[in-house]
């Protein structure tokens, strides 16, 4: 008997003397000769590396945004417009002023080393404001009384083949037109858009690359070679974001928690139009397209929720009406002579735009 | 009688102890992240695991020509601390199945720290997933094992 309870004091020093050794605290990591893990390689022979899809001090991702962006008076040219029933005349149309909500999620679906998958939402509301009762052209009157929304999915596909090459896939459709929440247009009338990038990762400062893209952001549809470039200098103090030609940014690094950019974006879409209206057998779309010259500051207000504020100068790019012949999309592209129904022009003016921001780890 | 269950219940708490102390610890060793920047040493302290930065690709600066330090870090009394024995993982215990949770990453190259997860995959493989509050919002990145070049 004895000698078992010797056994069990000795088993219980012994359990004790392993626990003591895990409590005991490794060396300071100044007294550490770290010159010993470089000589190291994988213990899976086949194991690789792969790039990720940031650098350095990249503006965050933004998992889930809510905003709102209004932009100041501005004046529109319409042209003549020859309609089924009517002829109206070239006339200019004022507004004092157009805003609305801007909503987007885009949320992992799939985040692993080897392939990162994104698929989001987004909604854009934008009312205009008129008590100009001086023209009588059809826009005019859908834009203030209807205004125009834009809803849609998008999703995001990053695919890195090693530690320096990548593939980005997007594809998104857009449902946009002159409906509201309560009044939502058919899903066939809904616009495609997608781009693939082929790119280099150079190193955490740099990564470019080029592709093709089918998009809607000049208004109506076209194919555009793309640019893809982030790059961070040195000093991590500035940089830049681009995507050319849909956004190109300078990017002015404050600290961690805070940034400024400078550049523009071209933002646009392809929006049905008029279908309620006494022109509702014609097959419309305003090609709208706006180029944002813009500075924005975005900082971290708590953790991951940041803050996002631009303002700048909003100009027209587009704001020309096609018709349909057998409701079928057409392209024209930059060289293409096919006449538009309406050719009107979106004077510019100052805008503003505030969001709030779940962002990425 | 009596002492020979007390000895045998005993002995098999410390076996059942030790058995679930060496599968936790199956976690230790030097890691490398996906990318190839860094490595990662996971050890032990107490009943919780740590991992420190024990090698850098790009060890210094390319703008100061020095070692690189924590230079994101919110706490600006931490800015001067050298990212190389910088512990970033913290606070991991094992669950089961070869989970390690409760713990937090921290990414030096924005100053955030994240809730996170370990899972091994395979004796030579951790899926680490970074995670703000909730799991889906977040990304996993995948860690292979090192070991000594043969």
């Amino acid at each position: 008997m004895q000698k078992s309870l010797l056994a069990a004091a000795l088993a219980l020093v012994w359990h004790s003397v392993v626990l003591c050794q895990n409590d005991t605290l490794p060396p300071a990591a100044e007294e550490e000769d770290f010159s010993m893990y470089e000589n190291l390689d994988f213990a899976d022979e086949g194991a690789k590396r792969f790039c990720t899809p940031k650098v350095f001090d990249l503006s965050p991702a933004k998992l889930i945004s809510i905003g709102y962006d209004y932009q100041g008076a501005f004046d529109v040219d319409y042209g003549a417009m020859q309609t089924r029933i009517a002829e109206f005349p070239g006339s200019t149309g004022k507004f004092s002023g157009a805003g609305g909500m801007r909503v987007m999620a885009n949320i992992p679906i799939v985040s692993k080393t080897n392939v990162v998958l994104q698929g989001g939402i987004n909604y854009a509301r934008t009312d205009f404001y008129s008590s100009d009762q001086s023209t009588n052209t059809p826009l005019h009157t859908t834009l203030k009384e209807k205004g125009l929304t834009t809803m849609g999915i998008h999703s995001t596909l990053f695919k890195p083949l090693d530690a320096e090459r990548f593939i980005i896939a997007q594809a998104a459709s857009d449902l946009n037109g002159d409906y509201g929440l309560s009044n939502i247009h058919p899903v066939r009338f809904a616009r495609t858009s997608a781009a693939l990038i082929y790119g280099k990762k150079k190193n955490d400062r740099k990564m470019y690359g080029f592709g093709l893209s089918r998009t809607y952001r000049v208004g109506e549809i076209n194919y555009i070679p793309v640019f893809l470039l982030n790059w961070t200098a040195p000093s991590r103090k500035w940089g830049v974001e681009m995507l050319a030609p849909a956004r190109v940014h300078v990017r002015k690094t404050i600290s961690a928690r805070s940034l400024l950019l400078f550049g523009y974006e071209l933002e646009g879409n392809s929006y049905r139009i008029l279908r309620n209206g006494p022109f509702g057998a014609e097959n419309l779309e305003l090609r709208r397209s706006e180029l944002r010259i813009r500075a924005i500051w975005e900082t971290s207000m708590y953790k991951f929720i940041w803050l996002s504020l631009q303002a700048g100068y909003r100009h027209g790019y587009s704001f020309n009406v096609d018709s349909f012949e057998n409701n079928k999309e057409f392209f024209r592209g930059f060289f293409g002579d096919q006449a538009y129904k309406q050719e009107n022009t979106l004077n510019g003016t100052w805008y503003v735009q505030l969001s709030i921001n779940l962002v990425s780890p | 009688m009596k002492y020979f269950l007390f000895f045998t219940a005993f002995i098999a708490l410390a076996s059942f102890s030790t058995l679930q102390d060496t599968e936790a610890d199956r976690l230790l060793g030097v890691w490398e992240p996906s990318n190839g920047k860094a490595r990662v040493k996971i050890e032990k302290i107490g009943n919780k695991y740590y991992g420190k930065i024990v090698w850098l690709k790009e060890p210094n600066d390319p703008a100061t020509n020095q070692p690189k330090v924590d230079s994101k870090n919110p706490d600006a009394s931490m800015r001067t601390v050298p990212l190389k024995g910088y512990r970033m993982l913290k606070d991991f215990t094992y669950s089961s199945n070869s989970q390690w949770e409760n713990g937090t990453i921290y990414d030096p190259e924005n100053g955030s720290t994240y809730k996170c997860i370990i899972k091994m995959t395979d004796a030579n493989t951790l899926d680490i997933r970074g995670y703000i509050g909730i799991e889906a919002l977040g990304r996993t990145d995948v860690w292979k094992r090192l070991e000594m070049k043969k």
